[in-house]
Parts: structure tokens; C-alpha cells; sequence
């Protein structure tokens, strides 16, 4: 027996644990948070360690057992039915609460918790002077155990719950200054904007359902699994769902066109647009596309290869190649520290989307080439995965290092920043860091995979030259990336300091996650070389070409590829020196002629778009509920008005006859009756002697007929 | 033997005097009396029928309409005393009110 078989304890019924710690940290932050040092901190962090611990416990034993060797197989744990009882054989299965834990989900939840746990432990000195903090961390809690629990989910319904426990505490987060009113707005613009994908995330689950009567995305021997059905299902919906899925992906991930809460989405704490931007939240959208995988590199159904759903893959594709540079040039022109990253991220994460959109398309190419399943390239899955990672680390950093910048300046506008070096070394250093990952340049990890990304995208477009436009506006937005990557670095680093106050570095709660966070961006993309290649962390051992390394045992044309966008990143790096630091090109420049004059106002009008969506509620849809306001007040009110006429009318006639007619008669028969009997009573005269006389003449009458009719009997009768 | 329409004759005559003392007399005594005259009518009709059909029971119910009449009147003289202490009067055309 192996080192690494005694590590595998039987059952890992412990990971449970992993999402139930935040949540028992929710409810203790709300209901006794006040109590504790820091408002519930110690609490939340607290939970966060152990999910952290656990996770990576978890982690370590399925790398042990998957990509170093051995067969980790994806465990299933079993949780309680929550829906049951459809009946036997109509092929509808429980609905069940349960975890599947494969590679991809340790993984998750390993870089979320991490990541969770290091912002919380920030928070302690980021929020130190605010008001509400055991509102603050019981959300924050509640936020990572909505992304530990959409991550660890094994089928969509599951998933879909959690997800908008997320949504939920976004929409608290965003607003947690609710008294101020654009962070009410923003609130409820992310959660009415992010409303728009779910409802379509929530059509195709119900799709799934009625189609496979299971939400699993996998199955094993005893659990029903969609992945090895999605031949059967007919060709527009197998394009259909992951659309819908994909739809849901592009309101949480903040893609073109539902993009336009995240940058609202900064007006909340800091600490919050870290945590959402990082790890959670956004990053969810990513990990289900990466989930339906199943539908867009559809598994062998009854020994035959089934159809890629060749529409779904260049939807996502495209999303994901226009969103990068679409973003990345709002990015350059915004003087808002956080509005930069806030659409850097926007930018990075298309760039995930754009990975995984060619990584299908390469796959279902070789797919219908005849590849078999199990040796497809999964270099572009492989590669988003790897820049969801690397970016939740210098996300996370570069949204912690603008927190603290803000701490000691008070302000988000980068043109009252300036020459921080002095004043603020470690945050100066780590954000550099930060950037160097953000603009791609070697060895920082966003360098390796966004090289990845764009050479997958570069050998799609080799197949098929519309994929060569998406590798395109990858290279151009690579630029683009580190051009405003070090404009904000040296606008509020450089030069002279143009604000008021006295800027100070902050406090160590802050910094050591920085610290930490700076060290990560390079260990992140060199882990891949650890590791053997990343397609380690995410599949289990096997021969693809995506567990070759970055830069060793490539085809020279791929050396070309990581040239040209390290290039771009240089020349973008060279040309924000030039514009910010020695100002040998003066801003001014590019917006002195009428086009880049306009360019620069569509720019910082982001597009319109905003402009359009406000219009579009100001005009159409106020105009639409106007006119339902008229139809209301006179169509449907004027039917109901005329209803209710009638209705008192006819209870008028009801009325008159009830009146006249009925009563008439019954007071007819009572006013005869006592007419009758003050007749009748007169007869009654208290004379007994009349009386008698009156019995005399019956007794008469009767003796008369008597006789009468035996007489005539005997008359006349038989 | 008296044979029996001559009883039945003697019967009828009775108790057409005794309906016309009920109906005629002003005196409530009277009109009492004279209803003793038609209960011993019809008496007199059941003791003739008795012996005419050789048959004991009628004589039983004769016996019977004596003590009815007895109480009839015996009920009857005390309503009158009564009435007459109260009102002061027997006759028959004060004693109305039990009227409408």
C-alpha cells in the first residue's frame, strides 16, 4: 500500500463540512457578531479556516488519487431527497441535495475558500472604522458558502440554488451602504441585470429536466448522469441548452451584452468587489460553462458520435472574443481606480469564456474527425480553467491593493492619486505584481494563460478563419490589458502626489494577504510547471496534449503565438510609460483630432449602452407601462365600471320587482288574511245561544243532505 | 210491552224541549236545566234500545251519561255562581264576553 493510499480515509462525508462551516459562520455573525472583537470577524473567519483546511485536505487527496497518479473517480455524496415521490418508470428521478466531487470542484473549492479566507482576514483592517461589520461578515459568509456550494454541486438545480444565494448577497454586498443612494442603485441594478441570465439558466435547467429526468451533470453506477445521454437529444436544443445555460453565465460574468451592473457593482466596500471579481460570483459563470461541457462536446451516445452543437460554441466564442476588447477599452479611458479593474475583469473573464468557446470548437472539430471521447485536446478548457485561476489571485490582489490605496487616500479617482511609492512600499510593490500578472508578462501568471488562450484560439481559427477574428481581439485586448494595467499603476504610484491628506501604508491585517496574494501570482502560473502541466488539477492522469507545459515540447508556431502577445503586452507597457511617466506622448493627443475626440466620449459613455438600458427602461418600458396604465384605467376599469353599472342596474329591476312583486304578494296574502280574520272574528259574539243555533242548523243540514241523498238513491239511483 | 217508537217519540219530544229551553231561555239556569233535559233524551234512547235489544251494555252507558250529566251540572252551576258573582248576573244575553 502506498504514502499516498493511507492518506484516503474512507468516505469524504467531511466535505460536507466545507460548505456547512460558513453557513453556521452566517447565522453566529448575525446573532452574536456584536458580542465579538471586530463585529463577528473572528467568526467568519473562523468558518472560512475550516472550509479552508478541509478543502484542502480534500484537494491534496484528489490530486493523490487523479492527477498524480492512482484513479481518483468522481465521488458522489449522497445528501436526502428533497423532491420525491414521481412515481416509478415515468423517468423522472428524485430531486436530491447532493456533492460530486471530481477534479475541477476541489479545485474550486480550494481557490475559493483560500481566497475567501485571505479578504476576510483584509477585512479586519479595511473595515475597522465602518458601522454594521456582523452584517458585513454574516453576508460574506453567507457569499462563500453560495460559491463553495455552486461549485460542489452535482447536478443544475442544485447549482442554480446556491447561485442565487450568490445573487442574493450580491445584491446586499453591493448595497451595503444602502443609505448612500448609488449603492441602493447599483444594488438593484446587479440583481435585476443578473435576473435577466438566470431566468434563462433557470428555462434550461427545466429544459434538462423534462428531457433526462435527471440534473446530474455526470453519473456513475448508481446516480443518472446527462453527460452520456446528450445524443438523444435533437439537434436545435442540444444548441438550445447550453445557450440557456451559457445566457445564465453571461448576467453573473458580467459578459456584453449583460455587462453593465459590475461597474456599479464599486459601490460597494472594496473588499466586496474583491471577493465577488476573485473567487465568487463571477467566476460561477465560468465554472458552468465549464460545466456544460457535456452538451457542447457531446459524449459517444449508443456507440455513435453525436453532432457538436456547432451554434452554441461560436455564440460562446464570440461573446467571449468581442467582451474582451469591448471591456478592455472602457478600461482605458476610466479614471476610477476600481472601475478599471471592474472592467479589466470583465475583459479577463471574456477571455475565459473565449477560452473555453474555442477549446469546444477544437474538440468537436476533432470529435467529428473521428478523435475518440477520451482523447480529445482539451488544451482551450484547460487553459480557461487555468486563467480563472491565475486571475482569482491577481483579481484579488489587485482589488485588495486598490482597497488599501483608497484606505490611505480616501478617494477612488486616480487623479487624485500619485507618487504612493513612498508612502505605501508594500502596496506599491505587491500591486506591481499584480499588474505585471493582469498585462501578461513572463513569468507572471497571467502571462501562461492567456498565452494559452490565445493560442488555442490562433489553431481554431487555423480550422475555421472566423475563430482567427476572436484570436485577433484577444492579441489587440492583450494591449490593450497592459497598457491600462500600468496607466493605473503609475497614475497612482508615479509622479507627484496630487490629492490632499497624508497617505500612510495600512495596517498588517491588509498587508500580509497582499504579501501573500503578490507571491501568488508568480506561484500560480509557474504551479502548472509543478504540476506537470494544469490539465493535472482538472482531470484525471491520461495522455492529452493539454498536460504539456507551457513553453517546453511546443511546436515552434507556439513560441511565435506567446511572442506576439508578450509583444503586445510590451508595447502596451511601453506606450502607458510613455503617456504617464514621461509624458513624451501627452494624453491630450489622442483625443485632438474629432475621432478620437469621439472615441474617447464613447468610451467614457462605456458605449451608450448604459445610457440605452436607461432608456430603454425611461421610454419603453415606461412607455409600455403607460400604455398598460391607459389600457388599465380605461379598457379594463371602463369594462369593470360597465360591469358594475350593469350589476347595479340589474339589482335596481331586482330590487323593484323584489319590492313590488314579491313582497307586493306576500303582503297581499298577510293584508287579506287579516282582513279576512277581522271579518271572521265578528262572528264571534260571546253569546253561547248563537253559537248553539248555529250547531242546531249544521246538525240540520247535515240530517237534510243525509236524507236528501238517501232519498234520491232511492229515487233515482241503482 | 211499550213498543219502541212510542220510547223513541217520548225520546225525541224531550230533547226537542230541551233544545229549545237552550236555545230560548234567557236564564242560564234554565238553559241548564234544559240541557239535563236533552242529556236524559238520549238517556232515554239508550235505556230503550237496551231493553228493545235485549242487550245490558246500553243500560251501562245510561248509567254512565246520568254521572255525566250529574258533574255536567254540578261543573256548570259552579261557572254560573261564579259568573254571577263577578258580574252580577245569569242572563244569557249579558253573559258576552268571551268575544271578539
Amino acid at each position: 500500500m502506498s504514502a499516498a493510499s493511507l492518506l484516503l480515509l474512507p468516505g469524504y462525508t467531511f466535505v460536507w463540512v466545507i460548505l456547512i462551516a460558513p453557513l453556521i459562520a452566517f447565522l453566529l455573525s448575525a446573532l452574536v457578531g456584536r458580542r465579538t472583537v471586530e463585529g463577528g470577524a473572528p467568526i467568519a473567519i473562523g468558518g472560512i479556516s475550516i472550509s479552508l483546511l478541509l478543502s484542502l485536505y480534500l484537494f491534496i487527496q484528489v490530486m493523490l488519487g487523479g492527477g498524480l497518479g492512482g484513479n481518483f473517480n468522481p465521488v458522489f455524496l449522497d445528501g436526502y431527497v428533497w423532491l420525491p415521490g414521481f412515481p416509478a418508470g415515468s423517468g423522472f428521478n428524485n430531486i436530491v441535495i447532493e456533492l460530486y466531487i471530481d477534479d475541477l470542484s476541489a479545485l474550486m473549492l480550494v481557490l475559493v475558500s483560500f481566497l475567501c479566507f485571505l479578504i476576510f482576514v483584509y477585512s479586519i483592517g479595511y473595515m475597522h472604522h465602518e458601522e454594521g461589520k456582523p452584517r458585513y461578515y454574516a453576508e460574506v459568509s453567507l457569499f462563500s458558502a453560495g460559491m463553495l456550494g455552486t461549485v460542489s454541486a452535482s447536478n443544475f438545480l442544485q447549482l442554480l440554488v446556491f447561485w442565487e444565494i450568490m445573487g442574493l448577497c450580491s445584491y446586499l454586498l453591493i448595497g451595503f451602504w444602502y443609505h448612500k443612494p448609488e449603492a441602493a442603485k447599483a444594488a438593484k441594478k446587479a440583481f435585476m441585470v443578473t435576473r435577466v441570465g438566470d431566468v434563462l439558466f433557470l428555462v434550461g435547467v427545466l429544459i434538462i429536466w423534462n428531457q433526462f429526468g435527471t440534473l446530474n451533470f455526470y453519473g456513475d453506477a448508481t446516480h443518472l448522469g446527462i453527460a452520456s445521454q446528450v445524443g438523444k437529444l435533437s439537434p436545435e436544443l442540444l444548441n438550445l441548452i447550453p445557450l440557456l445555460l451559457f445566457g445564465g453565465a453571461v448576467g453573473k460574468s458580467a459578459q456584453f451584452p449583460l455587462h453593465a451592473w459590475l461597474p456599479d457593482a464599486m459601490e460597494g466596500p472594496t473588499t466586496v468587489s474583491a471577493l465577488i471579481h476573485a473567487a465568487t460570483m463571477v467566476k460561477a459563470g465560468v465554472y458552468l460553462t465549464a460545466r456544460a461541457f457535456i452538451f457542447l462536446v457531446p459524449m459517444p451516445y449508443q456507440g455513435l458520435a453525436v453532432t457538436p452543437p456547432w451554434t452554441a460554441i461560436l455564440v460562446i466564442a464570440g461573446i467571449g472574443g468581442f467582451t474582451t476588447l469591448f471591456a478592455a477599452t472602457m478600461a482605458v479611458v476610466n479614471f476610477d481606480i476600481k472601475r478599471v479593474l471592474a472592467f479589466s475583469t470583465i475583459s479577463q473573464l471574456a477571455y475565459m469564456f473565449l477560452g473555453l468557446g474555442v477549446g469546444a470548437f477544437v474538440m468537436a472539430t476533432e470529435l467529428s474527425s473521428g478523435t475518440a471521447y477520451a482523447n480529445l485536446d482539451s488544451a482551450g478548457y484547460s487553459a480557461a480553467i487555468y486563467h480563472l485561476y491565475n486571475h482569482a489571485f491577481f483579481k484579488a490582489l489587485l482589488f485588495l491593493t486598490a482597497g488599501s490605496v483608497i484606505h490611505a487616500v480616501g478617494t477612488n479617482d486616480m487623479r487624485q492619486m500619485g507618487g504612493l511609492r513612498k508612502h505605501m512600499p508594500i502596496t506599491s510593490i505587491t500591486m506591481l505584481f499584480g499588474c505585471l500578472a493582469l498585462a501578461g508578462i513572463v513569468p507572471f501568471s497571467g502571462f501562461f494563460s492567456k498565452g494559452e488562450i490565445l493560442s488555442v484560439a490562433f489553431e481554431a481559427g487555423t480550422i475555421n478563419s472566423v475563430y482567427m477574428v476572436f484570436w485577433l481581439l484577444g492579441t489587440v485586448t492583450a494591449f490593450l490589458t497592459a497598457f491600462y494595467a500600468f496607466r493605473l499603476w503609475l497614475m497612482t504610484f508615479h509622479g507627484e502626489y496630487r490629492g490632499q491628506g497624508h497617505p500612510h501604508e495600512s495596517p498588517r491585517s491588509m498587508t500580509f494577504p497582499l504579501i501573500i496574494l503578490g507571491a501568488f501570482t508568480l506561484v500560480s502560473g509557474l504551479s502548472a510547471y509543478a504540476m506537470g502541466g494544469f490539465g493535472n488539477f482538472i482531470f484525471v492522469t491520461g495522455t492529452h496534449a493539454e498536460y504539456a507545459l507551457p513553453l517546453i515540447g511546443v511546436p515552434l508556431s507556439d513560441y511565435g503565438l506567446e511572442a506576439i502577445s508578450l509583444g503586445a503586452a510590451l508595447a502596451g507597457l511601453a506606450l502607458a510609460w510613455l503617456v504617464y511617466e514621461t509624458k513624451r506622448i501627452p494624453a491630450e493627443r489622442f483625443t485632438r483630432s474629432p475621432t478620437g475626440a469621439f472615441l474617447h466620449k464613447m468610451l467614457t459613455h462605456r458605449y451608450w449602452i448604459d445610457d440605452v438600458y436607461d432608456a430603454f427602461g425611461a421610454r419603453v418600458y415606461v412607455g409600455f407601462a403607460k400604455a398598460m396604465d391607459w389600457f388599465d384605467r380605461r379598457v379594463v376599469d371602463g369594462i369593470v365600471n360597465a360591469v358594475g353599472r350593469g350589476g347595479l342596474a340589474a339589482a335596481a329591476g331586482s330590487d323593484y320587482f323584489d319590492r313590488h312583486v314579491v313582497d307586493g304578494a306576500v303582503n297581499l296574502v298577510s293584508k287579506e288574511a287579516i282582513r279576512s280574520g277581522m271579518r271572521l272574528r265578528q262572528r264571534q259574539t260571546g253569546q253561547v245561544q248563537s253559537y248553539a243555533w248555529v250547531v242546531v242548523f249544521g246538525i240540520v243540514v247535515l240530517v237534510a243532505l243525509i236524507f236528501g241523498i238517501g232519498l234520491y238513491l232511492r229515487l233515482w239511483g241503482g | 210491552m211499550i213498543p219502541l217508537e212510542w220510547e223513541l217519540v217520548l225520546s225525541a219530544l224531550l230533547f226537542s224541549i230541551g233544545l229549545y229551553g237552550v236555545l230560548a231561555r234567557k236564564n242560564a239556569i234554565m238553559v241548564l236545566m234544559s240541557l239535563e233535559v236533552v242529556i236524559n233524551a238520549a238517556i232515554l234512547n239508550f235505556v230503550a234500545f237496551s231493553s228493545y235489544s235485549n242487550d245490558a251494555s246500553g243500560q251501562v252507558f245510561a248509567l254512565l251519561g246520568i254521572a255525566v250529566a250529574a258533574a255536567d251540572a254540578a261543573i256548570g252551576l259552579a261557572i254560573f255562581l261564579s259568573i254571577y258573582q263577578t258580574h252580577g248576573t245569569v242572563d244569557m244575553d249579558r253573559v258576552r264576553f268571551l268575544r271578539w
